[in-house]
């Protein structure tokens, strides 16, 4: 099926076959290497990535379900922000989860800039780190809130 | 392995794929692509419920309707903007995580028909209505789930939509016991509603997830109750009585034992944090 879509802000015009993933297709046919497959069953957040500006699992997602949408992974960032604040706060050891995490972390602030150690928790929730702890995470989330109040400070 | 996937837009083409595929129908995927990866389901059709007109989630008179395709963030959203059975926030948001809720919907939960689903206890609680096209059926929630599994549908029918009852100054006490904080599959869950007049029960709702092959509400006991004088007497005895009426399996997340301890606790924990005394742990 051909399906037409946007991927971190180009357009995508492709003709998959309906039994693929999302996850499959955007890492293998696509090569967007951020998402990655931890557990294939929507329970470890490593394959996140953010569909018209909500964060879902693209492991159980078709591919074909991408047609006419918007999906942003850590690749289309332009704005460093999270990421610099993860790597400030040692939020990042081995890196797997990072993408989901920064993914979710867009998803949290973009609809609230200024969330609670509660809210950040609720928020991270379906990401599952096995190294750094959440503690430095959480930490990192409350970095990147700093960093964008900062940077609209001095507008 | 899905060979065919369609789009259904009308509620006939719905029903006619349904009918001459015998596919599955999909709205989240977050309880099928599961199952399909797992091998419990194989099938080559699947039949995606986005594209299809529907209603939204709207109060019509003393109703809350959640269409076919509304997810639990959608859902979440609604109640809030519009005030109405706040008491769902907490159940929903215990729900998987922000990715499940994103994509999930009630109307999944109901059709997959777990007895531990968290929005199939919900629509016991509000009394729902399980409303069936292109047949317009519409029967309680306790009928349409027959078995952990099993629902009461035909070939060509889907379920377009639940029906909750409003509700108003009801207490209310969910919690869901399990292993971890999210993507909780509960081991035992708990939901109450309460309405009080003078400090005797004028409604009371208790329902159990998990603790049975279906979830376990007893309207008799509930009339029962109605008059009494809310002690913490009265809540030992509804902690018993259900405890008596539940079910439970021993699996690999908890023995039955422990479950029917968690009946009784659970109801004992729900009392007092509603009527404010120190919570006994
Ligand atoms: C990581 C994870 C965590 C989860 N946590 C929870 C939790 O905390 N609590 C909980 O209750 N559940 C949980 N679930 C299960 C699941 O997310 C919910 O049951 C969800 O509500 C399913 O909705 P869906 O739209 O994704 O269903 P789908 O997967 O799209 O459909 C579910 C089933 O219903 C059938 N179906 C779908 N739509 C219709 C229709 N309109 N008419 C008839 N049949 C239909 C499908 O064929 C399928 O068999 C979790 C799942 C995962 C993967
Ligand atoms: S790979 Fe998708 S949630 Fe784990
Ligand atoms: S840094 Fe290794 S899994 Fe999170």
């Amino acid at each position: 099926m051909i399906i037409k879509f946007k991927l971190n802000g180009k357009e995508i015009v492709k003709d998959v076959p309906v039994h693929k993933r999302a996850l499959d297709f955007l890492r293998d046919d696509l090569g967007v290497l951020s998402i990655k497959e931890g557990c294939g069953e929507g329970e470890c957040g490593a394959c996140t990535i953010l569909v018209d500006g909500k964060n879902i699992h693209s492991c159980l997602m078709l591919a074909v379900e991408l047609d006419g949408k918007e999906v942003l992974t850590v690749e289309g960032l332009k704005d460093k922000t999270i990421q610099n604040a993860f790597v400030e706060a040692g939020a990042i050891q081995c890196g797997f989860c990072t993408p989901g995490f920064i993914i979710s972390t867009k998803a949290l602030l973009n609809e609230n800039k200024n969330p609670s150690s509660e809210e950040i928790k609720e928020a991270l929730e379906g990401n599952l780190c096995r190294c750094t702890g959440y503690l430095k995470i959480e930490e990192a989330v409350k970095l990147a809130v700093k960093m964008y109040n900062k940077g609209s400070d001095k507008k | 392995m899905i060979k065919n996937y369609f789009r259904p837009k009308t509620i006939d083409e719905l029903s006619e794929l349904k009918l001459k595929t015998k596919g599955y129908l999909f709205s989240g995927g977050t309880d099928l692509f599961v199952k399909l990866r797992a091998g419990t389901i194989d099938t080559d059709t699947v039949i995606d419920t986005k594209y299809l007109n529907s209603r939204k989630i709207e109060i019509t008179g003393n109703k809350l309707f959640i269409p076919i395709n509304a997810t639990y963030s959608e859902l979440r959203m609604f109640i809030k903007q519009n005030n109405v059975n706040n008491m769902l926030e907490n159940i929903v948001k215990t729900i998987g995580s922000p990715m499940i809720r994103n994509r999930g919907t009630p109307v999944g939960n109901i059709s997959n028909a777990s007895p531990a689903g968290d929005f199939v206890l919900a629509s016991y609680l509000f009394n729902a209505q399980v409303i069936i096209e292109p047949t317009s059926r519409k029967l309680p929630v306790k009928n349409f789930i027959k078995g952990p599994g099993k629902i009461d549908l035909r070939e060509n029918e889907f379920v377009y939509g639940i029906e909750l009852e409003i509700l108003n100054d009801y207490k209310f006490y969910f919690e869901k016991v399990g292993r971890r904080n999210a993507m909780i599959i509960s081991i035992a869950s708990l939901g109450l509603l309460l309405k009080e007049k003078d400090n005797k029960i004028k409604d009371i709702r208790i329902a159990f997830g998990s603790v049975a092959p279906y979830i376990l509400r007893d309207e008799n006991l509930e009339k029962s109750l109605i008059g009494e004088t809310i002690n913490e007497e009265l809540f030992k005895h509804i902690a018993i009585e259900y405890q008596k009426l539940s079910s439970p399996i021993t699996d690999v997340r908890a023995t039955k034992e422990y479950r029917k301890s968690l009946v009784h606790n659970l109801v004992i924990k729900a009392y007092n944090n509603l009527f404010e005394k120190v919570v006994k742990e």
